[in-house]
């Protein structure tokens, strides 16, 4: 069973429940809008009842964001999920007190919560995520400071982040096996020694590039979601037909670089302008991937079915279809889960390092598609004259409807003047001043 | 609210007709005063002047000032309605979008009524300053009329010279030159043949004769008019109605470049 609670664990309600709403109140007065209304999120079975909600240190974009933490299960991000400003949803909430979890419901501090109507339909699904990002910047922090790259132990790499940015951190650190959890997965991406019975850690750029480049592949084991797949995979390899009917779209369809899609929120959570398809995309494909706004947008646009008989020139091997997804996946954690700095600084570990996946077909690939679609969009300029036409004769319908307008407003204009004034306006009257500068205006 | 009644038609229909062919839209100006405009042609460099006092009108009834915007091809399109005999009637409200106009026939048995939308005119008003013109001229209307015709003929500028002996109106064109001059004229028996000239000191402007014909349309009005000249201040031809009323013109003089 999901079980979905309003803010801050407070009460939890099951979504099948028939407890009938509170009849008492007038049916036309509406109560003012809470300042902090109910919302509605989905949490992990796994989760015990002591996990929290608590702000941490968001390692992409450097500002406090909301983790739940569970002592036990481990930390889970939350994406939200809302409906497009353009199709307002909301929700009613609603709860029956039998159902609220034991140990609100006994120290009675709760408010009378019944029934609730939300404005913006927003779901906020929690999902695990590696602790390995969210210690990345403790991590990268202590260890740009000093060229020497001392081996700290993880407590003081922890600390070295500041209680502004990461509030909870401390406490957290503290709940359960929390500690070791950080501390397990520091070592993962760390060169460490043992002092005494204490592990001390350095970061090691290059395990962190292994342990990224594993989770990007084997998020691109299975393909990508949909969106995704279709944006940055598929149009991205896609060549142009090299026929006169298709060079049209393929050549406006020129996405090089799919890194450069990076999310435009500030939070790894996606826009309300997110729509409810893509992000039930995320749920099927990858826990770890929230979507970002961008790739579910723009891909509507244009569609590759109608003429899917006709040869592309050249058709992307499947070596190279994965080496795409894999880029895209790399590409992606990064942009969601690294610090700006340290994703170039990856990336250029990546290109260095060609034992660990080797991109060169790819690029191959790539500029020969790029070289194509010039040659499809030069070969249109010239060829494609049934389009032109088709330009040209819209383009004569609104000039012709101009030119009727202008000459309209003429005759009217014209209609309005008598032949005197228009005999007047022939006259030469070089040498003759203005009567503005004979007699003053008048206030 | 406007009210204004006048005996005879002939006065409105030949004040537009003369002001026609020098503006296209104007504002006429009531107040309780009587009704006024002022306007420019396209150019400006010439400016029309007109003031029929409440006076010319029985009766004449305005509360309010009341700007009446009208195209003045549309309102000759009506008055063309009105025989000049015909007993005319405006009427038109406080903040009025449009002008009503009725034409009786004088022996009442006709009447028509006509409607005419108004228009908004951002017009600007000049403020003209009482001048001492050097020179004054008061001829008959007609003779003025045909002097600038017959001259128009050869060029389209005049040189109107005046001097004591008398007033010379002097053009230079490409087939030749010409020139009229007139002297002063007292007939007892016909006031109106009077040629007088009022001078301070000579003076001697050019002017657009195209312009100038298009003032004699005015001539219908008034058999005498009056020309003022001053150096460095436009012409005034004016034209002088019963009851005070007046219609005037104003020309810039051509400056510097003597064809």
């Amino acid at each position: 069973m999901a079980k979905t609670r309003s803010k801050g664990g407070a009460t939890s309600t099951a979504p099948a429940s028939s407890n009938p709403t509170n009849p008492s109140k007038s049916r036309y007065t509406l109560q003012p809008e809470s300042s902090d209304p109910p919302r509605v999120f989905i949490l992990p079975k796994k989760a015990t009842p002591k996990a929290r909600i608590v702000s941490l240190l968001n390692p992409r974009y450097a500002k406090p964001t909301r983790y739940l933490v569970c002592p036990e299960s481990g930390i889970y991000e939350f994406t939200r999920i809302a409906a497009p400003k353009s199709t307002p949803h909301s929700w009613l909430i609603e709860s029956s007190s039998g159902n609220l979890e034991g140990q609100k419901s006994v120290n009675g501090a709760e408010p009378d919560f019944v029934a609730y109507t939300t404005k913006g339909a927003e779901l906020y699904i929690a999902t695990p995520v590696d602790p390995l990002f969210l210690v990345l910047p403790a991590l990268a922090q202590t260890t740009s400071k000093s060229e020497k790259r001392l081996f700290l132990s993880g407590y003081d790499h922890l600390e070295s982040v500041s209680k502004e940015l990461s509030p909870h951190l401390s406490e957290i650190l503290h709940w359960g096996n929390v500690r070791t959890l950080f501390e397990a997965r520091m070592a993962a991406i760390c060169d460490t020694i043992e002092a005494g019975d204490e592990s001390m850690f350095r970061l090691n750029e290059e395990n962190l590039l292994k342990e990224v480049l594993s989770k990007a592949k084997r998020m691109s084991e299975t393909p990508l979601p949909p969106s995704m797949e279709e944006k940055f995979v598929t149009k991205a390899l896609e060549a142009p037909v090299l026929s006169v009917k298709r060079a049209g779209t393929a050549a406006t369809a020129v996405v090089t670089e799919p890194a450069a899609a990076e999310p435009v929120s500030s939070t790894p959570m996606p826009e309300s302008g997110e729509s409810q398809a893509s992000a039930a995309s995320t749920e099927t494909t990858n826990s770890l991937t929230p979507e970002p706004s961008t790739a579910a947008t723009s891909v509507a646009g244009e569609t590759i079915a109608p003429s899917e008989e006709l040869a592309a020139a050249i058709q992307a091997s499947p070596e190279v279809t994965k080496l795409q997804r894999l880029r895209t996946a790399f590409s992606f954690i990064c942009s969601s889960y690294i610090a700006p700095p340290q994703t170039a600084q990856l990336k250029k570990l990546l290109s260095e390092k060609k034992d660990l996946v080797d991109f060169a077909p790819l690029d191959d690939y790539l500029a020969e598609v790029s070289k194509l679609r010039q040659e499809a969009v030069a070969a249109r300029s010239t060829g494609d004259y049934s389009r032109k036409r088709v330009l040209d004769e819209e383009e004569m319908m609104a000039r012709a409807e101009k030119k009727r307008k202008v000459e309209e407003e003429d005759k009217r204009k014209k209609a309005g003047q008598s032949r005197g004034v228009k005999n007047l306006k022939k006259v030469n009257t070089t040498g003759m001043k203005k009567m503005s500068d004979f007699f003053k205006k008048k206030l | 609210m406007l009210e204004a009644r006048l005996e005879q038609a002939q006065l409105l229909k030949k004040v537009v007709d003369a002001i026609k062919d020098l503006v296209q839209d104007c504002n006429f100006d009531c107040n309780d005063s009587g009704i006024a405009l002022q306007a420019m042609d396209n150019s400006h460099v010439a400016l029309v002047s007109m003031m029929l006092k409440a006076e010319s009108f029985n009766p004449f009834r305005c509360d309010r000032n009341i700007a009446i915007g009208l195209n003045l091809v549309s309102l000759t399109k009506v008055l063309r309605a009105a025989q000049n005999e015909d007993i005319l009637t405006l009427k038109a409200e406080d903040a009025p979008d449009s002008l009503n106009l009725t034409f009786e026939s004088s022996d009442k048995d006709r009447i028509s009524e006509y409607d005419l939308k108004l228009m908004d005119i951002d017009q600007e008003h000049l403020g003209i300053p009482d001048t001492d013109y050097s020179a004054t001229i008061s001829m008959p209307s007609a003779e003025f009329k045909r002097i600038c015709t017959d001259l128009m003929a050869m060029s389209e500028s005049v040189t109107i010279e005046a001097g004591k002996d008398g007033i010379k109106f002097a053009c230079n064109g490409d087939i030749g030159n010409g020139s009229i001059t007139l002297r002063t004229v007292q007939d007892v028996e016909n006031k109106e043949n009077n040629i007088e000239i009022a001078l301070t000191e000579p003076v001697s402007l050019t002017f657009s004769l195209k312009y100038l014909v298009n003032f004699c349309k005015a001539q219908n009005l008034s058999k005498t008019v009056k020309l003022h000249i001053s150096n460095e201040v436009p012409l005034l031809v004016e034209y002088a109605m019963e009851g005070g009323s007046y219609l005037r013109f104003y020309l810039a003089p051509k400056i510097g470049d003597e064809e």
